[in-house]
């Protein structure tokens, strides 16, 4: 039996929920890609699903289709991404500062309420069949002609427990950290200074902010400081997001009471720019300082050299918490009813804030590895290289659609969804994922991956299919074809879409290889010793916590 | 920041000044009127989308290659899009149509023929059914 601590064995379950979870949105995908492309090949199972579902009426295929669109960014953000994040951040931030969490009995609930969230959400979609998109466009959510009141109301419901979960996560996380770098009690304020980088700031005009409570410098890991500002982010998505899904619980609620309240009493541009504020915060927010944290942190440990301009990090870091504060406009671009000033500075202007930030920060990634040559390329130091590709590839794509111009023809297409969104998170997230699983893994059960084969079959076959997917659905988005839009066949994307459903089945191959060869490294006791309590398994067998 | 960064964060601002400088200028044909000269619009196009159901102006759409055409969409219940595309579905342009605002878009027909009209916007499962074939006449 191999010994690890508690807090290890807890990173390993939450990879695992993660994992499920990537499994659980890569299967909803595939099917959604399959009935794009050959329509009526699902109706077998739709109607052996029908059967269970706890819907007055026989819902019709787009019924279930967009009931799964709905919730398939659901289970791979808040499932896949979130608990693979939680689970890393849990180990690595005590870890890095040689301290404990600082709220242990947080861990587990952590996971829990997260699971049961995200499958609270999956189910308002999947059997419920709320159909409204993440996007949450008012007054669609409480239109209940159109989506089912039950399915509305669960799904509120699951956000708002995936919501309070994220605010609890992100409140240990501030607490261990903070508890490291200053023991002294602060106030409220003193730690907004901090966390918005204000001391940071003086310093740089030669003042020393002695009263703050220190989140970015003073010898704290760029890693540390790239945690506490992206979950700044990720505390404001949480708070919109719960004040949004509050929205549609309390008309959910009044109409269930049959007490319905008006729609209109809410206005749709007022609550779609506050919405978007606040998700964007995931999307162009913590989802970039995580990343770059974690690029901080994993590169100098792989090529065993000091990070690149480190001074410039710190401040890039800074930099992009004030720029992912002002630039939900580009997701508003088709809205004429925007006005056009907010449009160009907080749309495409302040936009390009990221180009910058994330520009030094690939280039800071870079020129480490550069300089350490040479390198062994071990499997996380190539999905690192590989999550630089996605990131490079949906960054560009992002900023030619969130341009005032070209977001005419580009909004809404499968340009967006395909080249911008599942590049930054297939190629660019995931593989960072990865990267962070390869890396964990020998660090955790002190036990090393089993087979470089599976590991470069993982690599090349993810890597292959995530970018030629992207690129073909991304071609068919310049051609015309809407995301959330159900063509009747015959249509001029067919060929896009074959191309993309063989790019779908090659990642599938990938995630096989991949998860083969972990379970092949951790041995099938280890893994089940993830979930089996311990006293059930015999004493040689199975990760025994020390 | 060292020499290296400095070649870096120079290249970086070029790239920002000459996309941005290339998208905003008349280079993009419609930018032309949508930006800089804003022209009086020729004709006024209303449409009104309700229940799923785009309703166009009853004598229908006919305009002439080169005037300037306002669309204005208004939606009485959820949020819809109207995108006009050519007879091999590629995209002329599109806006969002949002209740309770009045949105409008001016438009310049360069080539003639008939065009499409599709809802861009999801709006409930029967959001696909929102197409109107041949729905705009562009006269040379």
């Amino acid at each position: 039996m191999e010994r690890i601590g508690w807090q290890e064995k807890w990173t390993l379950r939450y990879a695992v929920a993660g994992l499920v979870f990537l499994a659980m949105s890569g299967f909803e995908g595939t099917l959604m890609r399959t009935q794009l492309t050959a329509p009526e090949a699902l109706r077998g199972m739709e109607a052996a699903l029908n059967m269970i579902r706890p819907v007055a009426h026989e819902p019709s295929s787009a019924e279930l289709f967009y009931g799964m669109l709905t919730v398939h960014p659901v289970v791979g953000i808040y499932g896949f991404v979130y608990m693979c994040i939680m689970g890393a951040f849990y180990f690595l931030v005590p870890f890095l500062l040689q301290k404990e969490i600082r709220h242990k009995r947080l861990v587990p609930v952590n996971f829990a309420l997260q699971a049961i969230g995200v499958l609270t959400c999956w189910m308002s979609g999947f059997f419920g069949l709320f159909n409204a998109m993440y996007t949450l466009y008012w007054p669609l959510p409480v239109s209940y002609d159109r989506v089912p009141l039950v399915g509305s109301v669960a799904f509120a419901v699951g956000a708002a427990v995936i919501m309070v979960n994220i605010l609890l996560f992100s409140y240990n996380m501030f607490s261990t950290v903070l508890s490291r770098s200053n023991p002294r009690s602060y106030s409220f304020w003193q730690f907004l200074r901090a966390a918005f980088g204000i001391p940071h700031l003086m310093r740089l005009f030669g003042k020393e902010d002695t009263t703050a409570v220190n989140l970015d410098y003073n010898g704290l890991p760029v890693f540390i400081v790239a945690v506490g500002r992206g979950s700044i982010d990720t505390v404001i998505n949480a708070l919109v997001l719960l004040t949004a899904g509050g929205l549609i619980l309390i008309y959910g609620l009044s109409a269930l009471f049959k007490t319905p309240l008006d729609p209109s009493a809410v206005d749709a541009l007022v609550y779609k720019n506050w919405f978007w504020w606040g998700l964007d915060m995931v999307a162009d927010g913590n989802a970039l300082m995580y990343t770059a944290g974690v690029w901080y942190l994993l590169i100098p440990l792989l090529v065993n050299r000091k990070l690149y301009g480190e001074s410039v990090v710190r401040t890039v870091i800074m930099a992009d918490l004030l720029v992912s504060l002002g630039v939900w406009s580009h997701h508003l671009l088709g809205d004429r009813a925007q006005p056009l000033v907010m449009r160009l500075l907080s749309g495409q202007f302040i936009t390009w804030g990221e180009f910058f930030t994330m520009g030094l920060t690939i280039f800071a990634a870079l020129m480490t590895i550069w300089q350490a040559r040479p390198v062994k390329f071990t499997p996380a130091l190539k999905f690192v290289l590989g999550s630089i590709l996605g990131f490079i590839m949906g960054g560009a794509a992002g900023l030619i659609q969130a341009n005032v111009g070209l977001n005419l023809v580009f909004h809404n297409t499968q340009w967006v969804v395909a080249l911008h969104a599942h590049t930054f998170l297939l190629t660019g997230v995931g593989m960072l994922l990865f990267a962070v699983i390869y890396a964990l893994i020998p660090m955790l059960t002190k036990l090393e991956i089993r087979s470089q084969w599976l590991a470069n079959v993982h690599f090349w076959f993810w890597i292959v299919g995530s970018v030629v997917m992207a690129y073909a659905m991304g071609m068919a988005g310049s051609r015309g074809m809407l995301r959330r839009t159900i063509y009747p066949l015959p249509n001029p994307y067919q060929p896009y879409l074959a191309v993309a459903m063989v790019s779908a089945l090659l990642m599938t191959v990938g995630f096989v290889a991949f998860l083969v060869n972990i379970v092949g490294t951790l041995g099938w006791a280890n893994v089940l010793s993830l979930v089996v309590p311990e006293r059930w398994l015999t004493p040689r067998s199975g990760l025994a916590e020390t | 920041m060292d020499r290296e960064e400095r070649i870096w964060f120079g290249v970086l601002i070029l790239v920002f000044l000459v996309f941005n400088a290339v998208t905003l200028s008349p280079l993009v044909p419609w930018q032309k009127w949508l930006l800089w000269s804003h022209p009086t619009p020729d004709k006024r196009v209303s449409i009104e989308i309700e229940n799923y159901e785009i309703h166009l102006p009853p004598e229908g759409i006919e305009v002439w290659v080169g005037e300037f055409v306002e669309f204005v969409a208004t939606s009485g219940d959820v949020t819809y899009g109207f995108g006009v595309f050519r007879p091999d579905s590629t995209m002329v342009f599109q806006m969002q149509v949002m209740p309770g605002h009045e949105n409008s878009i001016l438009w310049k027909f360069d080539t003639p023929g008939t065009y499409d009209v599709r809802s861009t916007e999801y709006s409930g499962p029967r959001h696909p059914e929102m197409f109107i074939e041949n729905a705009i006449q562009v006269i040379p």
